[in-house]
């Protein structure tokens, strides 16, 4: 893949903020299961090839945040090796939250995707003469 | 930027995350916490690969994890998201035009004079662990048990400190670590654990710091007890003498300080003092708890 430019780095970033929190939810409520946070970065990993555009080590900042807000639940536990592992469960107000995000992800999708597609163009890198 | 070479193992990873949080403004609680994180997604990596090095691991890690700088901005912004129960400090900054009546209405002045309240129970309480822990971890070192004694000390020392921290960042809305920093993986000889705990200053000077709080707790108690008797005490004891005419104060040393209690413009002076002295300890209790913020921050959080 070519190098990409810094706004579209920058455009990716803003993008991923909000989603992240939702492709989160939705991984935890498909496990139905608690999971720790690097089986969760594992498991994000494996949900396509857009898994790699989101690195591991922000999930972290968010699996937090999702847990202050109460749509997660938390707690430590000792693992047999390595050091003690905090797992994250959804709760009932995650579940209702996902439901809710995944329906204005749905209008926010096809809206976007009309805005592209309405002149029926296609968009090329071609430097305008 | 920079452009170091990537570091190739966990410590070095960490130290970068470090730096470039610290380069980035991020508060100490939150460089510990987003420590803490990494250094599990980092050992965790390691102990799934046990064919790789630890250099191989650490440079693929930098793909998928993301570079020092990219996760110190990631935390930088989902702080900034997460809004607690207290404005955020940077936005307070400007409390300077608060205006000295104001601050009545600052949350903070409040939860740190319930802190100053608490610190005599809680500075008592560590002193008394710290004390008997070291004393104990001498004496019984000549024994068998100890060693594991002056580890399980050290271990109630961190957890202490820890939740000293959550008490700090619920009534100081300082940001304090909100996980307990990784302990040394078991695998480890008891020897390297004492030798680790030994020379982490951490360890020290958290036990300085659970030692420090009795005189500071005794000291803010006070502070904080006469404060709120002496302001609450004139406000509301004149009040009382105006609307009932009476005054039981009996000061034949000081005439006029007698005097001052058993006339009516006088009791209105010193209820309007009483009142003045309960923002003075406000505004007392805000610095305080500022004050305490920084010594906590400097002493109790790993870095």
């Amino acid at each position: 893949m070519a190098e990409e430019t810094p706004y579209t780095r920058k455009f990716r970033k803003e993008l991923m903020a909000g989603l992240s929190s939702l492709v989160l939810l939705a991984v935890l409520a498909r496990a139905g299961r608690e999971m720790y946070g690097y089986e969760i970065a594992k498991a994000v990993k494996a949900e396509g090839e857009g898994g790699l555009i989101f690195k591991q080590g922000a999930i972290y900042p968010v699996l937090r945040s999702l847990n202050q807000l109460g749509l997660l639940d938390s707690r430590v536990e000792a693992s047999a090796f390595g050091p003690p592992r905090r797992y994250y469960n959804i709760t009932d107000e995650g579940r209702r939250a996902l439901f809710e995000w995944q329906g204005a992800w749905r209008d926010m999708r096809g809206f976007v995707d009309d805005a592209l597609a309405s002149q029926g163009a296609v968009y090329e890198a071609r430097p305008s003469a | 930027m920079k452009q170091d070479r990537p570091p190739d193992t966990v410590r070095a990873y960490l130290a970068a995350l470090q730096r470039s949080m610290k380069a980035q403004g991020c508060k100490p609680g939150l460089i510990s916490d987003a420590l803490a994180d990494c250094e599990e997604h980092l050992n965790n990596e390691i102990a799934m690969n046990p064919g790789r090095s630890e250099a191989d691991v650490l440079a693929s890690v930098v793909e998928t994890y993301g570079t020092p700088e990219e996760i110190a901005e990631e935390y930088k912004s989902m702080e900034a998201a997460i809004s607690g129960p207290f404005p955020k400090s940077d936005e307070t900054l400007p409390a300077r035009h608060y205006g000295f009546f104001n601050v009545v209405r600052d949350p903070r002045a409040y939860g740190a004079l319930m802190y100053m309240l608490l610190s005599l129970v809680t500075g008592v309480f560590y002193f008394t662990v710290v004390v008997t822990g070291v004393a104990l971890s001498f004496g019984l070192a000549i024994l068998i048990i100890g060693v594991p004694f002056a580890l399980l000390f050290i271990g109630i020392c961190r957890v202490l400190g820890h939740v000293e921290g959550r008490i700090i960042e619920g009534l100081l809305a300082v940001r304090m670590p909100r996980r307990l920093p990784p302990p040394t993986p078991a695998d480890e000889t008891i020897w390297t654990q004492i030798k680790e705990a030994l020379i982490d200053t951490r360890t020290w000077s958290t036990m300085f710091y659970l030692a420090l709080m009795l005189p500071l707790g005794v000291a803010y108690f006070v502070i904080a007890v006469v404060g709120i008797a002496l302001s609450f005490g004139l406000a509301f004891g004149s009040i009382w003498s105006l609307i009932t005419g009476r005054s039981d104060i009996q000061i034949s040393e000081v005439p006029w300080l007698e005097h001052l209690f058993h006339t009516a413009p006088g009791l209105i002076l010193a209820a309007i003092v009483g009142i003045f002295l309960f923002f003075v300890v406000l505004h007392i209790a805000r610095g305080v708890g500022w004050l305490h913020g920084r010594i906590a921050e400097l002493l109790l959080v790993r870095l």
